[in-house]
């Protein structure tokens, strides 16, 4: 019979993850779906220094055990995260999943890593040895690949506070609970005396990976809104292009017009 | 590692893996904790675990040391519970049952948080949890029953 560890504190979940061969358990709602006997546990979701929310100047900082309840109820979280959060499966697995478990389960359906997509959030990574800050987009490698090493624990999520308040989410799902995004998206515009100052989008259940192309955001950077309207054709072609769909029981097809139809409404709500 | 089930600390010496649904019912006899999807997708396996509804199904025993948990066996004898017994059935909001204790849990955690619930609050709190008999809305209107003849229980 296999060990499974219950780590009281950061260190001893660290001490443990450096010597055994152990999967992180935060919520545990990704994990008991295919609950297996035969793999290691450690479980970490009552870990109080993974369960804090706070603010300081530059970033809201996430607990990664801390649920999606906890985001919900926070008055610290951004109104752009906690529409996601509170679209998450029904109230009995929002009470139990954390958005450490969402980014970690490394999935591009994961509805919270959507938003910290979005809002370039950093991922702050730690082990017996020590600790890295990554932003959240480097921590995707691939399908199903992430970053995260062994020996490491994602301890906290650090959203910038800036451009947070004028957002844009829609999940689309086959159902209003209970639901696995088929396409979700998410967009950030702050237009600051009839200019744009910041836009940022995200596409989720798209792709391998969450898609987020700064370098095509920022041709509205800067513009007015007049001048954002002359350049929308070629923004949307450029995110036509971006975008390359997976195939499943959703086609790519549907996928693809979904996002350009969700990008077209976002632009469409700023006025562009 | 210990938990209080129903009121009791209990000591549970088997796998931390074993999920909380399987030894509930297998280990204590809580069968009144049914077993639909095991996929968290249906919360006919709800429970309350720290003030909050969860489904059992998700949940490996690790997680719950420590924790307190309540069934639908332990809610029974509270007078709460009386009040969601005669208003559900007041409306025949209970045909084959199978979802019920889930549903009943579910109530219990909306009127908890929202004494005076509205129709979409309802609706909200029990999304988690699937009924194939009654389309729900005798459901709702019991739990908006429950909140009126319940005044002051919760």
């Amino acid at each position: 019979m296999v060990n499974s560890y219950i780590a009281a504190s950061l260190k001893e979940a660290l001490d443990i993850r450096a010597r055994e061969d152990v999967i992180p358990y935060g919520g545990g709602t990704d994990l008991m779906i295919k609950a297996a006997d035969d793999v290691s546990y450690l479980f970490i979701g009552k870990i109080p220094e993974l369960k804090q929310i706070s603010e300081d100047n530059e970033y809201i900082r996430i607990g990664a055990a801390c649920t999606f309840t906890e985001i919900i109820e926070s008055p610290l979280i951004p109104p752009v995260l906690k529409a996601a959060a509170s679209q998450i499966g029904g109230p009995a697995i929002r009470n139990l999943g954390t958005i450490g478990g969402n980014i970690a389960n490394g999935s591009p359906k994961a509805d919270s890593v959507l938003i910290l997509f979005v809002t370039d959030a950093m991922l702050r990574l730690v082990s017996d040895k020590g600790e890295r800050i990554l932003p959240v987009k480097d921590y995707y490698l691939g399908k199903k690949k992430t970053a995260l090493a062994g020996d490491e624990l994602i301890s906290e999520i650090l959203i910038p506070r800036v451009d947070l308040s004028n957002y844009y989410y829609k999940k689309v799902g086959a159902r209003k609970a209970q639901a696995i995004s088929r396409v979700a998206f998410a967009g950030l515009m702050n237009i600051t005396n009839g200019r744009i100052t910041h836009c940022a989008t995200a596409f989720g259940s798209v792709s391998d990976v969450i898609i987020r192309r700064d370098y095509i955001d920022a041709m509205l950077i800067g513009r007015t809104i007049e001048e954002a309207k002359a350049c929308k054709a070629e923004y949307l072609a450029a995110f036509d292009e971006a975008i390359v769909p997976i195939s499943g029981r959703i086609s790519a097809e549907y996928r693809k017009s979904v996002c350009m139809n969700l990008l077209g409404d976002f632009l469409s709500e700023n006025g562009i | 590692m210990k938990f209080i089930l129903n009121g009791t600390e209990v000591t549970y010496t088997g796998a931390l893996n074993a999920s909380l649904l399987d030894v509930l019912r297998d280990e204590y006899r809580l069968t009144g904790v049914k077993c639909g999807c095991k996929e968290g997708e249906c919360g006919a396996c709800s429970v309350i675990m720290d003030d909050r509804l969860v489904n059992s199904c998700m949940i490996a025993m690790g997680q719950a040391a420590d924790s307190t948990i309540i069934s639908i066996e332990g809610y029974r004898d509270t007078d709460r519970y009386a009040v969601l017994d005669r208003a559900y059935a007041s409306v025949g909001a209970a045909q084959c049952g199978f979802c019920i204790p889930g549903m009943i849990l579910a109530s219990e955690c909306i009127l908890a948080k929202t004494p005076h619930p509205s129709e979409e609050q309802i609706r909200e709190g029990i999304s988690g949890n699937l009924c194939r008999c009654t389309g729900y809305n005798a459901i709702v209107t019991a739990v908006s029953i429950a909140a009126k003849e319940g005044e002051g229980l919760w």
